[in-house]
């Protein structure tokens, strides 16, 4: 049993040790892919981290009519029926007018703006909690629709562009990571199609003697997971130590605005998750590589 | 015992290979399969160790229906047949205890009986003094042997050998033919052999199956006149 799996295991290195440079640009495609991968995970992580604190606090306000046919609390449950929305808190005009008036230190100016509270220019008004902030246009449309609202307020551009760089860093990294990979899998599954060729006799004499159909590929499988597994030793170093070393001389935040997210344990899941990726990469270029050219004709 | 029922073998580019033959072998019989080029008789040896499946009919192998084997069931069967071809095909970068001891290696033998039984078959074939050389060291008649020890290194009930001595001389042809006979008696092995040289089959008389046109024209018993 273990003598086999050390078997397989030798065999495997000796795969790749007889196609070195083949072997070693397989493993170097899929460095480069774990590389762009592990950048790719720490950036959109971290952009996470930054943008939830943001979305967590997206809010629209909802003016309300001064004459309007429904009580408060229907129009709430009207407005918490929309999808997306979080939760709903009324404030009345006289709130609204509180709120603003706190937002003047000066106890002049506020008890001059204090004669106004009679003719008080505020609306009672909702403030809608959106869920993320992918869906503030949809609430926003949705609260315009209803009669008895007069006007909706949001959080301005500034909530929308970071969803959308956001959204525009996963597409463009996904497609590019995707892409990668795939290249990495080509690569490898071409280089056990030439180990497959070049031990051609072997698998001759393994068939015609009659060792196990797992027996003949178990090796071939192997060679891939090697390659996957030394091509992601030096992506995950670069990682762990880049990130360990970007956290230490920023201090834990970018351009003192955008704390990153604390390294420990962090950046090792990272790490896993590449050679995870690399494993499977190698595993998979191996596979296709395996059934496609090692025919186990009967 | 291998029984072979009617089987037909028709390839997919449409070539008539067997064309219901029949065929009963017992065991530790010593056979020799003659016939002309293209009748067949490498298409009824590939059947017979389930490399190829039968377009009808049926081959059974000490029981075992092979053309109804799954594929995953094949290289179990198979260790009960050794196969033996005109070119060696022995692994050029192994030695001759390498080259045998990998057939038994790849099916699993602990390592002690592993040893024991490779010294066991060069002996057999009586070429141990070439244990360490490489096969290019050796001549084609000791490059045989080594494919005919590495055959029957792990037992197999059957041998089964296309041509081989189609590249050997008279004399080698000879020594060859010897060493079947031996393992015929001593390891109680069944002996199929395809050969195109009446040479060998005068001067070792055995039962001989003709093949003709993927069926059998003759089947003569040891001792017939040819
Ligand atoms: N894989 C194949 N596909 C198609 N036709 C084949 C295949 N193998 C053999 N044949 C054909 O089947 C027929 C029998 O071939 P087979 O190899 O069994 O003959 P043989 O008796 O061994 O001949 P020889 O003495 O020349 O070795 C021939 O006409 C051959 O061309
Ligand atoms: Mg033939």
């Amino acid at each position: 049993m273990f003598r086999r799996f050390f078997h397989h295991i030798k065999e495997g290195f000796y795969g790749f040790g007889r196609h070195i440079g083949m072997a070693l640009s397989s493993a170097s495609a899929v460095m480069i892919t774990l590389i762009l991968i592990g950048l790719f995970i720490v950036l959109t992580l971290n952009l996470y981290a930054m943008t939830s604190s943001i979305e967590d606090s997206i809010t629209l306000s909802a003016l309300v009519k001064d004459e309007t046919s429904l009580t408060e609390e229907e129009l709430q449950s009207q407005i918490e029926a929309i999808s997306g929305v979080d939760y709903v808190e009324y404030h009345t005009k006289d709130e609204e007018f509180d709120y603003y008036l706190d937002t003047y230190n000066d106890p002049d100016l506020r008890s001059f703006y204090e004669t106004y509270r009679d003719d008080n220019p505020f609306k009672n008004a909702f403030i809608v909690y959106a869920r993320s902030g992918e869906d503030i246009q949809t609430i926003k449309t949705a609260l315009e629709a209803i009669d008895d609202i007069d006007e909706v307020y949001d959080g301005g551009d500034n909530t929308y562009t970071l969803v959308e760089i956001l959204d525009n860093v996963r597409i463009a990294g996904g497609t590019l990571v995707a892409a990668l990979c795939i290249l990495a899998i080509y690569l490898i599954y071409n280089t056990i199609k030439i180990t497959i060729a070049s031990r051609s006799d072997e698998i001759w004499i393994m068939r015609n003697v009659g060792a196990k159909n797992g027996y003949v590929r178990a090796p071939f499988l192997v060679e891939g997971i090697i390659i996957g597994f030394i091509g992601a030793i030096i992506p995950m170093l670069v990682i762990v130590l880049g990130y360990i070393y970007l956290y230490s001389t920023s201090g834990g935040s970018l351009f003192g605005a955008f704390s990153l997210i604390y390294p420990y344990p962090f950046i090792f899941y990272v790490a896993l998750t590449l050679l995870g990726i690399g494993v499977v990469v190698g595993f998979f270029g191996s596979y296709i590589s395996v059934f496609k050219y090692l025919r186990l004709r009967r | 015992m291998i029984k072979i029922e009617n089987v037909s073998k028709v390839y997919k580019n449409g070539t008539r290979a067997l064309d219901r033959i029949n065929l009963e072998v017992q065991d530790e019989e010593f056979v020799y399969i003659v016939g002309s080029t293209g009748s067949g008789k490498s298409t009824l040896i590939k059947i017979l160790d389930g490399e190829e499946v039968p377009s009808s009919g049926k081959a059974i192998v000490n029981g075992v229906d092979v053309g109804s084997l799954r594929f995953s069931k094949v290289p179990i069967y198979r260790r009960n047949v050794g196969v033996v071809f005109q070119d060696y095909r022995l692994l050029p970068r192994k030695t001759v205890f390498e080259n045998v001891a990998y057939a038994l290696e790849v099916v699993d033998t602990p390592k002690q009986v592993l040893r024991q039984r490779v010294r066991e078959v060069l002996k057999l074939v009586d070429i141990s003094d070439k244990s360490n050389a490489f096969p290019d060291e050796l001549s084609g008649g000791q490059q045989q042997r080594v494919a005919i020890a590495r055959a029957i290194a792990n037992r197999p009930k059957i041998l089964i050998a296309d041509e081989p001595t189609g590249n050997l001389d008279p004399r080698k042809s000879d020594e060859i033919i010897s060493l079947f006979e031996k393992i015929n008696a001593e390891e109680h092995t069944t002996i199929l052999i395809v050969t195109h040289d009446v040479g060998i089959v005068r001067h070792h008389p055995k039962r001989v199956i003709m093949i003709e046109s993927g069926n059998v024209a003759a089947d003569l018993p040891k001792g017939a006149k040819i």
